[in-house]
């Protein structure tokens, strides 16, 4: 995310999550504004100008896919997380994906959040595409979809290669594994077994085994982060 | 006491629905038989009266050409002619002058009801005829000849006129036998039907009152009310189990629950009045995250089985190929496979279409061969099938381990069901009920086979239609 623009606008009810959001979204350098309901969202949102807006899905007057919608007519463009309860994942909030916004089912661990959130205000500063990208001594060519290391190749199956690009282009940030799920197998569920770890484990042997240093790290209860040693 | 439940019977009966169709059938029947028997009756008179006609036609015919052959003593001979002619007892004459004086017949005056010329007259005479007792209704045809004398031949039609009132008495009395009896038989069949209908309603408020263990009586008598019953003692007996299933569920449940929420407790409660350090907090509260996490999935699977269950996502089927999908979920478990030295393959037919839900369909495939892989014989096969069989698609998961006892096929299904032996691997026994419910919502049907070795768990969709 580009410095200076990591002003957030938060939409929740519930005083105690609210409290629990800005604390740590301020904790973690962002510049939080807070709402408490739909009307109060759509005046904030017009009035200022946000890197993200999150929002919960069930407010006490709007709802919160109707409030986006409102606010995407007013011409405001900032990208939307919406925060959605357990178990109504329905296809609106699943159909999100397609306008480049995302959604969270509650409860979430704060750090899946602030992945969401990086990803998401990330967007606006995506430079030209190039057909080469690198970290550290890996490189991969988006056109043949070929990654090396030091120049040798690494074998890859399409669906790997998928996800390896996924994390070179979210270098340096954490990427959950709902967020795999969600951009590589298109999934909006969680599987009840630790299989994007096994599958994440052998994308890493691929690419990790006999180098001079690793670059697909683990973080413990989150998922994963690619990137090359300072 | 028993006139009182009789007379409620009544009311029943007399409110029932059964009844009210008995009544719109017994008048539509009414109404027809009464179309019926007025059809005989008007026809029956009009063709006794037809022929009375015809009689006095031919009579004055000849009357007619006796007064033109022979002029009118002529006519005057042959009416006295008649008058004495037995067969002729109950026939009319009279010819009059232009004056109305009699000339000839058996009326001793010309009747002063009578003054059209010619046709059709029908009246009563001052007098009873000759021999008649009652005031008789006499029919008659008209003539006025050149001169002014008049001819009137006609008939008593009184015996007529009785018997259509006869025939009409009659078809009254039928009519009316009919919605008698129509009204007490479908009284008794109402009754019946009421009867039967009491007694499921007894029965369904015994249950309210008391619990499920109650069912509808039998009469044996293998009718229609016997099947209603019947099944309803099914729906019963499903709604029973179902509820035990619940209750287990719930227990289980508690059980899975329980046992990471106590550890949480246990933890908290010894950090919050033991000694504290740095590392101890960060293990403390790394592991409590992880318990919540698995209470969190398991609450998850749940809502997740019992929002399947509830048809809601149906509106969002899609026209989607089952062996693409299954070459995905081939494709992510065969790193879960290849650590298990198991090999995972996918085999059959590449377009395999099937009306479903991606996601749910990806899922349910996705525990099928987990389930595969981690019950399978470390080292042997898994092999996913995809394949058309007479217009269904059929995804099988065959591997190649212990398999499980035919006799618990039905069990395995059921929430938190896990096989004696797989106690100890990972996993919350949900994975099939979510299969189940996953199937239930495509209406596909699940067939499990001994692949002998090894479990082989057939999926059958309907293929999609056009």
């Amino acid at each position: 995310m580009t410095g200076g623009h990591r002003r957030i606008l938060v939409v929740e009810d519930d005083p105690e999550t609210a409290g629990q959001l800005v604390d740590q979204l301020t904790t973690s350098g962002y510049q939080v504004d807070l709402a408490a309901s739909g009307n109060e969202a759509l005046s904030r949102g017009a009035a200022s100008d946000y890197a993200v807006i999150t929002i919960d899905r069930m407010l006490p007057d709007i709802d919160g896919i109707a409030v986006m919608r409102q606010l995407r007519d007013d011409g405001i463009a900032a990208p939307f997380l919406i925060i959605s309860a357990l178990g109504e994942v329905d296809d609106r909030v699943r159909g999100l994906r397609a306008g480049g916004d995302d959604y969270l089912v509650k409860p979430f661990s704060f750090v899946e959040l602030l992945a969401r959130l990086e990803a998401l205000g990330r967007r606006s500063d995506i430079t030209a595409k190039e057909t080469i990208m690198r970290v550290g001594d890996l490189a991969i060519d988006l056109m043949s979809r070929t990654a090396s290391r030091r120049g040798k190749d690494i074998f890859l199956l399409p669906r790997e290669f998928q996800l390896l690009e996924y994390m070179v282009r979210n270098e340096g940030r954490v990427v959950s594994r709902a967020m795999l799920l969600q951009h590589i197998w298109d999934l909006h569920f969680d599987p009840s077994t630790n299989i994007i770890d096994v599958y994440v484990g052998r994308v890493r042997r691929k690419v990790d085994d006999h180098q001079a240093y690793p670059l697909i790290h683990t973080v413990r209860g989150v998922g994963y982060c690619l990137r090359a040693p300072r | 006491m028993v006139s009182g439940t009789v007379s409620v019977l009544l009311a029943k009966t007399l409110a029932s629905s059964t009844f009210k169709l008995a009544l719109i059938s017994i008048g539509t029947f009414g109404v027809i038989v009464s179309a019926i028997f007025s059809y005989v009756y008007l026809s029956t008179s009009s063709y006794v009266r037809s022929r009375s006609d015809r009689a006095i036609m031919i009579e004055y015919s000849s009357l007619r050409d006796a007064y033109e052959r022979s002029g009118r003593d002529g006519l005057i001979d042959l009416i006295k002619r008649r008058m004495a002619d037995k067969s002729f007892a109950d026939h009319l004459y009279v010819l009059a002058d232009p004056s109305s004086a009699v000339l000839g017949g058996n009326l001793k005056a010309w009747p002063p009801t009578v003054a059209a010329a010619r046709g059709w007259t029908e009246f009563r005479p001052l007098q009873p005829l000759p021999g008649a007792t009652n005031q008789p209704l006499l029919r008659g045809m008209l003539e006025t000849f050149p001169n002014g004398d008049r001819l009137l031949v006609g008939r008593d039609i009184s015996d007529l006129d009785s018997f259509t009132d006869q025939i009409k008495k009659a078809v009254i009395a039928g009519v009316a036998l009919i919605f008698v009896l129509a009204g007490v038989a479908s009284t008794l069949v109402t009754r019946r039907t009421v009867g039967r209908i009491e007694s499921i309603n007894a029965t369904s408020r015994a249950i309210m009152l008391s619990g499920l263990d109650k069912r509808i009586p039998l009469r044996g008598s293998n009718d229609e009310w016997d099947r209603v019953a019947e099944n309803l003692n099914l729906m019963l007996d499903r709604i029973e189990i179902l509820m035990a299933e619940v209750k287990q569920v719930g227990d289980n449940v508690a059980h899975d629950l329980r046992t990471p929420l106590t550890r949480m407790r246990g933890r908290l409660e010894k950090a919050y009045h033991g000694q504290r350090t740095a590392e101890g907090d960060q293990t403390l509260i790394g592991d409590t995250i992880a318990d919540l996490d698995a209470v969190l999935r398991i609450f998850s699977s749940l809502t997740r089985i019992a929002q399947i269950e509830t048809q809601a996502r149906k509106g969002a089927f899609r026209t989607v190929n089952l062996a693409e999908i299954a070459c995905e979920v081939v494709e992510l478990y065969d790193a879960a496979a290849e650590p298990a030295g198991t090999r995972l393959t996918v085999v059959g037919d590449r377009e395999v279409p099937v009306t479903g839900d991606r996601d749910l369909i990806f899922d349910a495939i996705a525990n099928l061969v987990d389930n595969a892989i981690k019950h399978g014989r470390a080292g042997g096969q898994v092999v996913v099938t995809n394949e058309t069989v007479d217009g269904s698609s059929v995804i099988s998961i065959a591997d190649d381990g212990p398999g499980i006892p035919p006799d618990q096929y039905e069990q395995v299904f059921k929430r938190f069901y896990r096989l004696e032996h797989s106690r100890y691997t990972p996993g919350n026994g949900l994975g099939l009920s979510l299969v189940a419910a996953v199937a239930r919502l495509h209406g596909a049907r699940i067939e499990m086979l001994d692949n002998a070795p090894g479990l082989k768990l057939k999926l059958w969709f309907s293929a999609p239609v056009g």
